[in-house]
């Protein structure tokens, strides 16, 4: 090891005290002076503490003077230089490095089932921007499935169910959502699915409404009105048409206008062939016989009842509805007469309406 | 805004560091560079660094100064695509899914490259900039964003980074993905 002397004054320096200057050694004192001259002369100024050259920097072995192996602005000794040439990764860095690998792995194929109910809520909700709400709907719905608890899955599901229609998986998606609760009430989204649901359960109240006035004998306009103002407000509701067009034939029925009665019987069994719209063409097609005598009528009337009881056959509802439907339009077809539900009971039932 | 001292930011993200530093030594390494010493985590400030020799390779510099800018975004959004859509959209109580967005947003805060590193950058870039260097060109309005994040540290802008990147860059993967 050798001491360095300051080149100005020639003072001999311990490695601390020592400073570099444009490949010089300087003590403090001179450094100074020197960086002054060295300025003025356009000469490079940055003084740099002392490095021992016959030291290695990293571990201080002895290397001598020109020794070693040269790093970049340092000399180093062999070892040491191997090192800074080819730094290793450190044992504990690749296992943790490889862990993270592991861990982003592991991370995604738990996030799998995520990702699918992610993928439908997003295309649920590009279907519903673009107005496609029944298209949107089996997306939401299988969102929901695995997050029945997200504000926006359960609004999304619900607007698109308002707006195609469907109030049931409404009803559901909303009670289902942490008892009907949202975390921010104050947001557009919820503020335009409560305006749809309002909307749509006015509508299912005077819809409500109506049916249990059409029960009543000569308040069938009444209760057509009263749809017809239902489909003005919520038009969205599924076989909205059909309902009015049923409470139409009612009507129809009244006015004993049988071929528009009939018209409607045929439209509604054409869209939902069940046994409630079998039903209601046998009343329609027995109306029709009853007024021409035509046995085509009487023909398509029976065929009509054996298909309503074919339909409702695992219905106990449908079953009990023709249990009490059938014989009054056997009766229309016996005797040709057409009578009410009402006049039927009165004469046949003691006036007590049959089952429910 | 409240404060929090750095070093209680940088453990409680501790593996954003680690791999910060890695990086930097992952891009060292490949190019060659000699590294005097590396430091992947310590409680002080910086709380990780590595020392290497400087290159004149604008290329090598680019990518030892901002390696760890790219490493770094892109393991925060694997890592919050993972856990992003329980966390947030789908509203889930998954533990596991709250682990992963810590250690993404731990990884994402740790994203920018120190003001060390960008002013290597920023010396050599203009000149190659003006000879057509795209790397140059791109680390230029980069490396101003950076050194203005940088200084929003202290209003947690790297935070701020973690969730935008931990929010929208999954966001955007899953609408792309939904589309098809």
């Amino acid at each position: 090891m050798v001491s360095p002397t300051c080149s100005e004054c020639a003072r001999s320096l311990s490695a601390s005290e020592a400073y570099e200057l444009n490949a010089k050694i300087y003590c403090g004192p001179c450094v100074q002076a020197a960086a002054q001259r060295a300025k003025e002369a356009g000469q490079p100024v940055a003084v740099t503490r002392y490095v021992d050259k016959s030291i290695c920097p990293r571990c201080n072995t002895y290397i001598g003077e020109g020794g070693g192996v040269a790093a970049g602005p340092v000399r180093l000794c062999l070892p040491c230089s191997e090192v800074v040439q080819n730094w290793p990764y450190p044992q504990w860095l690749k296992l943790s490095l490889a862990g993270l690998l592991l861990l982003l792995v592991f991370a995604l194929a738990h996030g799998r089932r995520y990702f699918e109910a992610g993928k439908n809520l997003y295309r649920g909700e590009q279907l519903v921007e673009k107005g496609k709400y029944a298209e949107a709907l089996p997306y939401l719905k299988n969102t929901m499935k695995i997050a029945p608890d997200s504000d926006k899955g359960a609004l999304l599901t619900a607007k698109a169910a308002l707006l195609s229609g469907d109030v049931y998986t409404a009803h559901l998606v909303l009670t289902g959502h942490e008892g009907g609760h949202f975390q921010n009430g104050d947001t557009a989204q919820f503020r335009e699915v409560d305006a749809l649901w309002r909307r749509a359960t006015s509508a299912l109240e005077e819809i409500e409404k109506a049916q249990k006035l059409e029960a009543q004998d000569g308040k069938e306009e009444e209760a057509a009105k009263m749809v017809h103002h239902a489909a003005t407000v919520y038009p969205e509701f599924q076989h909205m048409d059909l309902l009015v067009n049923q409470f139409d034939a009612g009507v129809d029925f009244v006015n004993k206008n049988y071929d528009a009665f009939l018209a409607r019987a045929e439209k509604e069994w054409s869209a939902i062939p069940v046994a409630g719209t079998a039903s209601m063409l046998a009343s329609a097609l027995a109306c029709k016989y009853a007024v021409s005598g035509d046995p085509a009528f009487r023909q398509r009337s029976e065929d009509m009842l054996a298909k309503a009881k074919d339909l409702a056959k695992d219905d106990k509802q449908s079953l009990d509805n023709l249990a009490e439907f059938e014989p009054r339009i056997r009766y229309r077809l016996e005797s040709r007469r057409i009578i009410t539900r009402t006049e039927y009971d009165k004469e046949f039932r003691s006036g007590k309406p049959a089952g429910k | 805004m409240f404060f929090i001292p750095g070093q209680v930011i940088a453990a409680l993200t501790f593996p954003g560091v680690i791999i910060h530093e890695a990086a930097h030594l992952f891009f060292c390494k490949l190019f060659r560079l000699r590294v005097f010493n590396v430091c992947f985590f310590r409680f002080g400030n910086p709380a990780g660094y590595v020392i290497h020799e400087q290159s004149d390779n604008f290329t090598a510099q680019f990518f030892i100064s901002m390696g760890p800018f790219f490493v770094n975004t892109v393991l925060c959004v694997l890592f919050c695509t993972a856990a992003f859509l329980p966390v947030w959209e789908l509203r889930v109580s998954d533990p596991l899914a709250y682990f992963f967005y810590w250690l993404g947003l731990s990884i994402g805060m740790h994203a920018f490259p120190s003001t060390t590193d960008l002013s290597h950058l920023w010396k050599a870039a203009p000149a190659l900039a003006k000879k057509g260097n795209l790397l140059a060109i791109l680390s230029l309005p980069l490396g101003a964003i950076l050194v203005v994040l940088n200084l929003g540290r202290v209003v947690w802008a790297d935070l701020g980074y973690g969730i935008a990147v931990g929010v929208l860059g999954p966001i955007a993967i899953f609408r792309a993905i939904s589309r098809f």
